[in-house]
């Protein structure tokens, strides 16, 4: 199951944009977010596809792996184009049947929605193709650090995700092992109607909780033991320095965010 | 000068997680520097709970616990924990880092050491375990072995003075359980660590140098793991069965032939070799 999990996992080619720096990533990726909620016309869709593509190749990633990325949330995609298409009445009609119509407002917003929707997830996927999960956490904890200003434990809040990052795969194999325990007595999920599966899913909860619960128990022995205490001060094994370079990455963001922007406003 | 020096001393430790349920009952320990020391028992008889009390995870409800002559309690934890290195039974749930070289450095960074002394020891320790070529690896990607050998360097890149294995070999394979004990001994004959490991393999508690046996709460019995594998009522109080070696010795004895156990199998078939060609 985990060799079929792409997300948090870095894949090292050693491009310029494994190399930069976490935080200049970071701040692209939500600079990138703000850009794909104000798309809203092809022109602009067109150049934030051809954007991301060049990013996308900049990595050296193939490109196969960031639309595996986005396969897990098709129905999701699927979903949002049809609520769209069908709920958005402007434009023409083009098709009519009884007293529903179905607009090409509606289609042309139904796929921009969806084909956002897939840009967002498989373009930040860049991220966590490009930044092993310790940089990650001490570039998510270096974009957080503002917030220690007023009050909030930033580095209690990246060490919960990396634990969280680090142990996805663990929990996924350990529902797996369930499941096919499950299988060798006769309940196998593939093989059941959706009420069943259903159930049987529902049925998952307990163990993999508690399973969850216990591996937390002896993480915090294994913490402590190494010395950890809540708050007190750490230095820090990865040593972030901000380049020119990635200047430059991030205003090429700004600039992406500007277009779109005025595009639309304007 | 070395056998005066203690890495512990319990004097009337007891133990209970409720009040109704005692686990550990007025332990009188003492255990040299140095020495590397096996807790036996039968499950439930609290060799976990003794190791977590001697970790500094757990505190004493009544009796005292000296670390190298410093009494361990609130005040002193914070400076005894970097002497005491714990080694847990399940690698998966003792791995913190998101990689092999982020786990080892995690203790570090409590520590403040400065970078380069982080990356130093992250690499002497990671090529002493021969886990060097792993250090950029998830733990998805390792073997519970690997695995185990990374929470082995985690522990000693902080270099402490006393190492304390909870069942650390019980989840491993035959050859990964193999390894881990050759690790320990290594580490016990370098003489720079007490080691003091809960176990129920037997050739792991024949490579020690002493075993406390653990019985409803108390010390049943502290002897020298020969003796213990000697003594029926012993062995079968902790669900214990004698090592091959130890079994074929046993057995040539009571026939009159006088062999060493030996540091293995090898070392007997020897010994036996010589014997028969005197003969």
């Amino acid at each position: 199951m985990r060799d079929k999990l792409l997300f948090g996992r870095c894949i090292d080619t050693g491009s310029p944009i494994h190399r930069l720096d976490p935080r200049a990533k970071i701040t692209g990726m939500i600079l990138y977010l703000i850009a794909i909620i104000a798309v809203g016309s092809w022109p602009m869709l067109l150049v934030t596809v051809v954007f991301s593509i060049v990013y996308m190749l900049a990595t050296r990633i193939p490109l196969k792996y960031f639309v595996k990325a986005a396969k897990p949330l098709w129905v999701l995609m699927v979903f949002i184009f049809v609520v769209q298409s069908l709920t958005v009445e402007s434009g023409e009609v083009v098709l009519q049947i009884g007293g529903w119509a179905l607009y090409a407002g509606g289609l042309k917003s139904g796929f921009i929605a969806a084909a956002r929707m897939a840009l967002l997830v498989s373009f930040t996927a860049i991220l966590t193709f490009t930044t092993t999960p310790g940089l990650l956490n001490q570039g998510l904890d270096g974009v957080l650090k503002p917030l220690q200003k007023i009050g909030i434990k930033t580095q209690r809040l990246t060490l919960m995700m990396s634990i969280a990052l680090r142990f996805i795969p663990t929990i996924l194999d350990e529902t797996h092992k369930i499941l096919k325990a499950q299988a060798a007595r006769g309940a196998d999920i593939k093989e059941l109607p959706w009420k069943e599966k259903g159930k049987l899913l529902l049925s998952l909860l307990v163990p993999v909780t508690v399973s969850a619960f216990r591996r937390a128990e002896e993480l915090v022995l294994s913490m402590e033991s190494r010395g950890y205490i809540v708050g007190a001060p750490r230095s820090e094994y990865h040593l972030l320095t901000w380049q020119t370079k990635d200047t430059w990455f991030v205003l090429s963001y700004v600039l992406l965010v500007a277009v779109v922007l005025t595009y639309r406003f304007i | 000068m070395k056998d005066t020096v203690l890495a512990y001393e319990l004097q009337q430790v007891s133990f209970a997680y409720h009040p109704q349920q005692q686990i550990l009952d007025n332990i009188n320990l003492r255990i040299t520097a140095g020495s590397w020391v096996t807790l036996v028992g039968a499950n439930g008889s609290g060799k976990s709970t003794l190791a977590k009390l001697l970790g500094g995870l757990l505190a004493a409800n009544a009796g005292k616990i000296y670390v190298e002559g410093t009494e361990m309690n609130q005040e002193s934890i914070t400076h005894l924990r970097p002497r005491i290195g714990m080694v847990f039974q399940n690698p998966d749930n003792q791995f913190i880092g998101a990689t092999v070289e982020e786990d080892i450095a995690f203790g570090l960074e409590g520590r403040c050491l400065p970078r380069d002394e982080m990356v130093e020891r992250v690499k002497r320790y990671a090529d002493k375990l021969e886990i060097g070529h792993l250090l950029s690896k998830h733990p998805a990607e390792l073997s519970g072995g690997q695995k185990q050998r990374v929470a082995v360097a985690a522990t000693l890149a902080m270099e402490p003075g006393i190492v304390i294995f909870d069942e650390a070999s019980s989840m491993l394979d035959e050859k990964a359980r193999g390894e881990l004990q050759l690790i320990m001994r290594e580490m016990s004959e370098s003489g720079g660590y007490t080691i003091i490991s809960i176990t129920h393999d037997a050739e792991e508690i024949l490579a020690s140098d002493r075993a406390i046996v653990l019985k409803d709460g108390g010390v049943a019995a502290d002897v020298s793991p020969l003796e213990l594998f000697r003594n029926q009522e012993l062995l079968s109080s902790c669900r214990l069965i004698a090592p091959f070696r130890v079994r074929l010795i046993q057995e040539l004895s009571s026939r009159g032939i006088e062999l060493d156990p030996g540091q293995d199998i090898e070392e007997v078939s020897e010994q036996l070799c010589r014997y028969i060609s005197s003969k």
